[in-house]
């Protein structure tokens, strides 16, 4: 096998990965809410800057900090909720109101990230350093972890979601949300419940992937975009759509990358896109509009 | 148990209920008969919480329940099955009757009530792992008569049962809520059809424009032919 | 959003033929005033110590609010959720700027052809996307909004210029007027600008066209069944929307010399959105109002750098959430209950919060 080969399948693989994770919490959080939340992006810099802070300033080691992390992500996003989703629940101009207001929130974290750390880019440390090569590619240990972790989280979720209380609460509410109710299940704070675990998986993944991509004010809004691509590809909200769609797209942006050059990449992945939506408008595995998680 | 005192209810721009008393005491079966669109769906969806009043109370066994949320009544008791099932469609059959069971009390529980749902309908268990929105108009009533069964209601209301069911299968649905109604179950109906609720009511209301124009025994009101003939057409 | 919401708000939909009819004829006088006023305002400014930086403002605002009233015009009114006004702007500006730095054009006939460029473009995005749900706009616009800033900073040269954009594109010359006389010829030409596109954006709000988008957005069912074509209104008011962006992007090229790669940076974005938020998501006046006050604020706020972005972004979600309206609302509702010398008809701005279908969403 040519190393540009093997290049090119680690490198979809591992962008899969990552696209999957991001898209995961993306999917979720609008199946079952409808909602598109665009501070997707603001909430994997939260757990990244906090995992960071615990790392070099309160001198902690790694493994402490992604917890930390993603604990602080999933906070956020739950006071998101609190203050800017929940109001406007049931309400006429839920979709402006939201969509405007996870704008705003993007931009005040990044200027908040700025005057509390400052805009150079920070280097969080791998949770496993080290590395081997494969045909002459290097394959490193961090790049393995990620892969395992997404692939895990989606096997993780789908069993939440399949198989538990509250995890079937969610796909019940996501599809009828009044007969839900009826149910006695306490429709706006299973819609808390989901936002909180999408910031939960946007902070992991910007703890995991920040030692790939650096750290910056705005580096959450590409993996956004990759994310909304991916779950737009799969099919809004679902789940298997994410997680398909993520390598597919991976794989094929790291070929164009490989073969091309990165500069053919992202167009690539828009032109690729817009051709499926006109053969499937709604994206891989989505069914229109009755199919939710 | 349950009582409705002054209830105004309705949409923007049309108020639909104007002023409804009602009540259903411990293991009665009450019926509100009324020709379509007249608000008896209405009835339904503001005393559980669907649709906010605009004035009156509704109070579950004494305690005024008119301003809580939806899932708060349903756990408080009062269950709900509504007009068009509402089913959960990309749910499999056995997991939409979990569903019914989501209140933490009676999760607990729920293979026992599993059991007694699948006494009353054993088709769901055979099918259970079949998704609800592959099932017949029959097959879906059933489930969601089934699901509400599935919670621990102390009252359940019932939207127009045969709603849009061939006859047969329109006998079967009220056979089976017969059974309910002898295990005990208090229950609210609202149909349209005096025919088909004879057997399950000890009262009847009718209900016209919004109002409760006549109440009494159903044996006296559903005997009264030329009476339901009036109302109902 | 959910069925109990579109319940709530029940089957009455606003009468919509009514806004067809020209019950909303402002009066001759208060048009008349208001460009008498914007011509001799100038003229006064250069006589105060601080007037210059005045006029200057005005432009700025006179810019700004072209692109705020436009981009307002597809997506409050046409319920286009587009992110695609900045790089639209920028291919206007980038149009011109190339027309008269690499092939010699005069500045006033080369931003004749920067608005057709813009039309071109935005019928590349819409014919694509503007058949799609709402939420595959907001990704494809973003998308387009990303692929122009990397063709920009990345592109052949005489477009990128090494990265940063074009730096020395020759400005508008109004004969040898220097100083003042040229800031306020430069006041004139942006002044007009802004009021043909501000004419036109009213005249297609009360036109036929926009009663048909305002169907649209607020129950695309009850329009589609009155035989109106989605997809073509929104394409037209899409071009439309992108033909003043367009203007006010070469216009802005060669008032300021050039046009910068950090023209795309998000705080472009948030501001234009701020102005349309606040001013009024939906209404005639509101990006107008907005374009005003963003502007006005960011002289004061710009000092705080950026404790500027943290207030804006955190003002723009409370208002999204409490105040969805904005201010235009409450301004028009001052001015009927104490100056409007007979009852105007209704307005016929719908807020946000106007009525919805349950199958109109993202
Ligand atoms: N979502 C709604 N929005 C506005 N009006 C409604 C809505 N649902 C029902 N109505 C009106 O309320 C009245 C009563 O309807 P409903 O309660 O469904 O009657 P029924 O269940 O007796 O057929 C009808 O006139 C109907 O048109
Ligand atoms: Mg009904």
């Amino acid at each position: 096998m040519s190393t540009q080969f093997v290049q090119a399948v680690w490198g979809g693989i591992l962008f899969g990965s990552v696209y999957g994770l991001m898209a995961l919490g993306l999917t979720l959080v609008w199946g079952a809410v409808r909602l598109l939340n665009l501070a997707h992006g603001a909430i994997f810099v939260v757990g990244s800057y906090v995992a960071f802070f615990v790392v070099s300033k309160l001198n902690l080691p790694i493994l402490v900090a992604l917890p930390i992390g993603v604990l602080a992500a999933a906070a956020f996003a739950y006071l998101m909720h609190l203050i800017f989703i929940r109001p406007v629940i049931g309400k006429p101009g839920f979709d402006n109101s939201t969509l405007i207001a996870t704008v705003g929130i993007s931009i005040a974290v990044s200027a908040a990230a700025i005057l509390i750390f400052n805009p150079e880019y920070k280097v969080i440390p791998p949770i496993i350093s080290g590395n081997f090569t494969l045909s002459d590619v290097q394959i490193t240990k961090q790049g393995l972890l990620v892969i395992g972790t997404s692939l895990a989280l989606f096997a993780l979720v789908y069993l939440f979601l399949t198989y538990t209380r509250r995890g079937m609460a969610i796909r019940a509410v996501s599809q009828q949300q009044e007969a839900a109710s009826l149910m006695a299940i306490p429709v706006v704070r299973t819609y808390g419940m989901v936002i909180a675990i999408s910031g939960a998986l946007a902070g992991l993944a910007g703890v995991l992937l920040s030692p790939f991509f650096f750290l910056n004010p705005n580096s959450g809004f590409n993996p956004m975009i990759q994310a909304l691509i991916v779950t737009i590809f799969g099919g809004l909200g679902s789940v298997r759509g994410a997680l398909v769609a993520g390598f597919v797209l991976g794989i094929f942006e790291s070929f164009v990358e490989v073969y091309y050059g990165v500069a053919w990449a992202q167009p690539g992945v828009f032109l690729l896109i817009i051709l499926m939506l006109i053969v499937r408008p709604n994206g891989l595995f989505g069914i229109g509009e009755v199919r939710r998680l | 148990m349950l009582e409705v005192k002054g209830l105004v209810a309705g949409y923007a721009g049309s108020e639909v209920l104007h002023g409804i008393d009602l009540e259903v005491n411990e293991g009665e079966g009450v019926i509100v008969l009324g020709p379509n669109g007249h608000g008896k769906s209405t009835l339904l969806r503001a005393v559980t919480g669907l649709l906010s009043p605009r004035a009156g109370q509704v109070l579950l066994d004494g305690k005024d329940i008119t301003r809580w949320r939806p899932d708060a009544i349903a756990a408080a008791g009062l269950v709900h099955i509504p007009q068009g099932d509402l089913l959960f469609p990309e749910m499999t059959v056995t997991e939409n009757l979990l569903m019914g069971a989501y209140h933490g009390p009676t999760w607990s529980e729920r293979s026992a009530r599993l059991g007694r749902v699948y006494e009353l309908f054993p088709w769901l268990k055979e099918r259970g792992g079949q998704l609800a929105r592959t099932l017949s108009g029959g097959e879906r009533r059933m489930l969601a008569l089934g699901r509400g069964l599935m919670s621990k209601a102390k009252l359940l209301l019932i939207d127009e049962p045969s709603l849009g069911l061939a006859p047969l299968t329109t006998q079967q649905i009220y056979a089976s809520i017969h059974k309910v109604k002898e295990s005990g179950l208090s229950l609210l109906i609202a149909d349209e059809n005096a025919n088909h609720v004879a057997g399950l009511a000890d009262r009847v209301y009718l209900l016209e424009t919004g109002s409760l124009v006549r109440q009494g025994p159903a044996d006296e009101l559903l005997r009264d032919k030329a009476l339901l003939e009036s109302y109902l057409g | 959003m959910s069925a109990q919401a579109a319940g709530a708000v029940g089957v009455s939909r606003p009468q919509l033929d009514q806004a067809a009819a020209p019950w909303r004829r402002p009066s001759i006088w208060a048009i008349g005033g208001g460009l008498a006023a914007g011509i001799v305002l100038p003229l006064l400014l250069v006589r105060i110590d601080i007037g210059t930086y005045l006029i200057t403002l005005l432009i700025l605002f006179f810019v700004q609010a072209v692109v705020a009233q436009s981009w307002n015009l597809i997506m409050g009114y046409g319920g286009i959720y587009s992110f695609a006004q900045v790089a639209l702007f920028a291919v206007g500006g980038w149009t011109s700027g190339v027309l008269v730095h690499s092939l010699g054009w005069n500045p006033f006939l080369a931003i004749l052809i920067s608005p057709l460029v813009a039309v071109v473009a935005a019928l590349g995005i819409g014919l694509p996307t503007l058949r799609l749900r709402g939420v595959y706009v907001v990704l494809l616009t973003l998308a387009f909004h990303e692929l122009a800033r990397v063709f920009a900073v990345t592109g052949p040269r005489f477009i990128s210029g090494g990265g940063y954009g074009l730096v020395t594109v020759q400005t508008f010359q109004f004969g040898d007027a220097i100083g003042d006389q040229r800031t306020i010829y430069l006041y004139y030409l942006a002044g007009l600008i802004f009021a043909i596109a501000t004419f036109v954006i009213w005249r297609v709000i009360h036109s036929p066209l926009g009663v048909a988008m305002t169907a649209l957005r607020d129950s695309e069912t009850y329009a589609v069944s009155r035989g109106i074509n989605q997809f073509r209104v929104r394409l037209v008011l899409f071009a439309i929307s992108a033909f003043f962006t367009g203007l006010a992007g070469g216009y802005s090229t060669h008032y300021n010399g050039g046009i910068s790669t950090t023209i795309f940076d998000f705080p472009r974005i948030i501001d234009l959105l701020a102005m349309i938020v606040i001013g009024g998501w939906g209404t005639f006046g509101g990006p107008i109002l907005g374009a005003g006050i963003v502007i006005g604020l960011n002289q004061y706020l710009v000092a705080l750098g950026d404790y500027q972005t943290l207030i804006l972004g955190l003002a723009l979600a409370g208002i999204a959430v409490f105040a969805p309206q904005g201010l235009w609302p409450l301004i028009r509702r001052l001015y009927e209950n104490y100056l409007a010398p007979e009852p105007l008809a209704p307005a016929v701005e719908v807020s946000p919060a106007a009525p919805r279908d349950t199958t109109e969403e993202l």
